[in-house]
């Protein structure tokens, strides 16, 4: 298991982490969030001990993180990080061997992934020649090399078309199942919400939210109601708690509420009216949730 | 970590080596140094001939001067080329003067006409005619042998004896006594040595010491700009990292010196084989001539520590030179900025380079013999001064212990700034940031 426990990190006066703690299990996804200059590629760097931590503690299986076990760890950058006077199979010998693997255990490995991503041509091209897709794949592709017991991902899904977000998904989820750690970093909310079950949002590097997306949902009161038949907008703006309508066209209507309680006073009103054809409560997103989260805490 | 070690450093030296710019420069290189030793063989293969003779047409109109002149020429190329054949050929010329600047105009152009006439009953008058200007030497030797004729004629007119005569021409002997008794007189050679061997030596140096300095700060600096640096970071320690730069950088030096070696001797079996001179008188006679005096001389005694101290002194600079490298990459964000660093090394390299050149002039002042002691300066400037016998092995023997000190505070305090610098990739307060992690020891 991955610890993190209240890191905190001073660059000079600036407090660019405070007082962080969360951990990460076998098999589990975790997702780091905030937007830049949150903390996260600061909270990476000191996981990979490339950073020294004003205080705090980061353990792997109870062991402090330091070069006797990095080589289980798997860890891609926001920005890329390959040599580019190389070529994809030089690339993944140097990055795999320092990494220490055989080379014929690189190569085998580099075959299969080169295989799974559909960039076997790419083999033996320098990656400078390689488009930013594919560049990005490469780096993917050395960051799992080594199957890692703990994997770190900033942003892995830029520069990334829709299909091939889906290819770099399944090899994900792949490696969560055989029960490597992953943290994970994007700016993209749907894809933090379709993997990861626990996260922190970070701002100015503090945790503003953290815990289980489930409960954070759940803890997470405000809601929508998508309804459509002959309603008058009037009654509906009355009760108590409904903070907004939104017309959606001529029929359907999307109310804010403050809160789930308020969901039955809608549906009072909403079952005494003639032709409704929909009353669907939205669960919120993430996305909702992340703005929402940051927001206040600039407002603070 | 020791296997992690081996691979970075095998890599680098592989990105070096295994490129074919690697295999051009070498064949240029090896073209140039196989083509300096045999320069008069390529020179004669276009038309040069070193062994073609000047004709010089004495057209004398006093018909008593012929065996004097060529006497005096043949003896002063003799001293002057220490015996290695004549340079002119003096033709008793019974043409007229206009019928030989014909001649020359038309057929030979690098003749050349030597007029001597009577001026007077105690006087002779002389005219040197050529098609166009005269080599310096050529007419230095040609006017002391007018001069010369001039003095026994004049001499003659006076009616000396013959025993004044010789008393008058011979040479005077020059006995030679230097008091300091640690000085002997083959030690006036010395300067010559600094002249002409030292720089052969010294060069080399010069160009892998630019060598290594850029290997090391591009190596770095490509890792560093193209973000890889921190992968490799996550893997390996910084001082493993910088370790494995310097060795294989430090390889690549020597694999060049050995391969610049290699390429000399194939130049002077060339030489040999196109039927040169000796293998000592390769890189031209004056070189060889110099090593002779080196090897068969005092200096014989000399040279055996020297090459040893100097072989010793030039390692730990060159390690010296790739740390103080390796730690400047590391601050730098771009290649534009290493280049701007690397500026102060080169005038070091340089100012140590006259030095140790000019160290003859400064008459083993005390000021220069402080500065054989400076780190990066004293692998060439110690070893010149030692030459001179300006400073003893004890002083050469400081100068490697100063180095090693050097050494020392540069791995100690340099690595401190390299674990930073790597990582780091804003200049905005960048000399702040250095002095800061100089202190801090984790």
């Amino acid at each position: 298991m991955l610890r993190v426990e209240n890191v905190t990190k001073y660059y000079g006066n600036f407090k660019a982490l405070d007082d962080l703690s969360f951990d990460v299990k076998e098999g589990e996804i975790f997702g780091l969030l905030g937007v830049n200059g949150a903390g996260k590629t600061t909270t990476f760097r000191i996981i990979m001990g490339l950073l020294e931590k004003t205080s705090g503690k980061v353990t792997l299986d109870d062991k402090p993180i330091d070069y006797s076990v990095t080589d289980n760890i798997g860890f891609l950058t926001e920005e890329r990080s390959l040599l580019t006077k190389l070529t994809v199979r030089e690339q993944a010998i140097y990055f795999g061997t320092l990494k220490g693997m055989s080379e014929d255990k690189i190569l085998e490995r580099l075959d299969y992934l080169l295989n799974k991503f559909d960039i076997m041509d790419y083999k033996d091209k320098k990656i400078k020649e390689l488009s930013k897709g594919n560049q990005q794949k490469i780096q993917f592709i050395t960051a799992i090399l080594n199957e890692p017991k703990l994997l770190i991902l900033d942003e892995p899904f830029s520069g990334l078309d829709p299909f091939n977000i889906e290819l770099f998904k399944d090899e994900i989820m792949e490696l969560s199942k055989k029960g490597s750690m992953i943290i994970f970093s994007s700016h993209r909310m749907d894809h933090v919400e379709l993997f990861c079950k626990k996260l922190v949002i970070l701002v100015n590097g503090k945790t503003v939210l953290k815990g289980n997306i489930k409960d954070i949902k759940e803890q997470y009161r405000k809601k929508n109601i998508v309804l459509k038949g002959n309603i008058d907008i009037k009654k509906i703006e009355d009760i108590k708690g409904v903070e907004k309508i939104i017309q959606k066209s001529d029929d359907e209507i999307e109310v804010i509420i403050s809160s789930s309680d308020v969901v039955d006073d809608v549906f009072k009103y909403v079952s005494k009216c003639k032709n409704v054809t929909k009353f669907i409560v939205e669960e919120p997103s993430l996305n909702d949730i992340f703005i929402s989260k940051v927001g206040e805490s600039y407002e603070k | 970590m020791k296997n992690k070690l081996k691979f970075l450093i095998s890599t680098s030296l592989k990105k070096k080596t295994k490129t074919k710019w690697f295999m051009v420069a070498n064949v240029v290189l090896a073209l140039l140094v196989i083509g300096i030793i045999n320069i008069d063989s390529i020179i004669t293969f276009f038309g040069g001939d070193f062994n073609e003779k000047i004709k010089v047409y004495l057209v004398d109109e006093t018909d008593t001067f012929y065996d004097d002149f060529s006497e005096y020429v043949e003896l002063v190329e003799k001293d002057l080329y220490d015996g290695d054949g004549s340079h002119f050929e003096i033709v008793d010329s019974d043409k007229s003067i206009d019928e030989l600047k014909k001649l020359i105009k038309e057929d030979e152009k690098e003749s050349v006409i030597v007029n001597i006439y009577n001026k007077d009953d105690s006087e002779i008058g002389s005219k040197l005619i050529s098609f166009s200007t005269m080599d310096t030497m050529d007419y230095q030797i040609l006017s002391s042998a007018i001069m010369q004729v001039s003095n026994i004629y004049t001499i003659s007119s006076l009616g000396l004896t013959e025993e004044q005569y010789s008393k008058l021409i011979n040479p005077i002997e020059i006995e030679r006594e230097i008091m300091d008794e640690d000085i002997n007189d083959e030690d006036e050679n010395t300067n010559m040595i600094m002249t002409t061997v030292f720089p052969v030596v010294i060069l080399p140096f010069f160009m892998l010491t630019i060598f290594l300095v850029q290997f090391i700060g591009s190596e770095i600096n490509d890792e560093k700009s193209t973000r890889s640096m921190e992968i490799i970071i996550s893997n390996v320690s910084p001082k493993v990292h910088f370790a494995a730069k310097v060795i294989a950088n430090n390889l690549f030096v020597l694999i060049q010196s050995i391969l610049l070696v290699f390429y000399s001797i194939i130049g002077f079996l060339v030489r040999k084989g196109l039927g040169g001179d000796s293998i000592m008188n390769g890189l031209g006679s004056e070189v060889g001539k110099t090593l002779k005096t080196l090897t068969t001389g005092s200096m014989g005694d000399k040279l055996v520590p020297i090459i040893i101290l100097t072989f010793i002194l030039m390692v730990l600079t060159f390690i010296a030179y790739s740390l103080i490298a390796g730690i400047l990459a590391s601050m730098t964000t771009n290649p534009e900025d290493f280049q701007q660093l690397q500026t102060p090394i080169v005038i070091v390299l340089l100012l140590g380079y006259y030095l140790s050149i000019m160290a003859g002039m400064f008459k083993g002042s005390l000021f220069i013999k402080i500065l054989s002691f400076v780190p990066l300066i004293s692998a060439v400037l110690s070893p010149s001064l030692f030459v001179l016998g300006q400073i003893g092995i004890i002083e050469i023997t400081i100068s490697i212990l100063i180095m090693f000190a050097t050494l020392y505070l540069l791995v100690k305090y340099g690595l401190r700034i390299y674990k930073v610098g790597i990582l780091n990739y804003s200049s905005t307060g960048m000399w702040k940031k250095m002095f800061k992690s100089v202190k801090n020891k984790d």
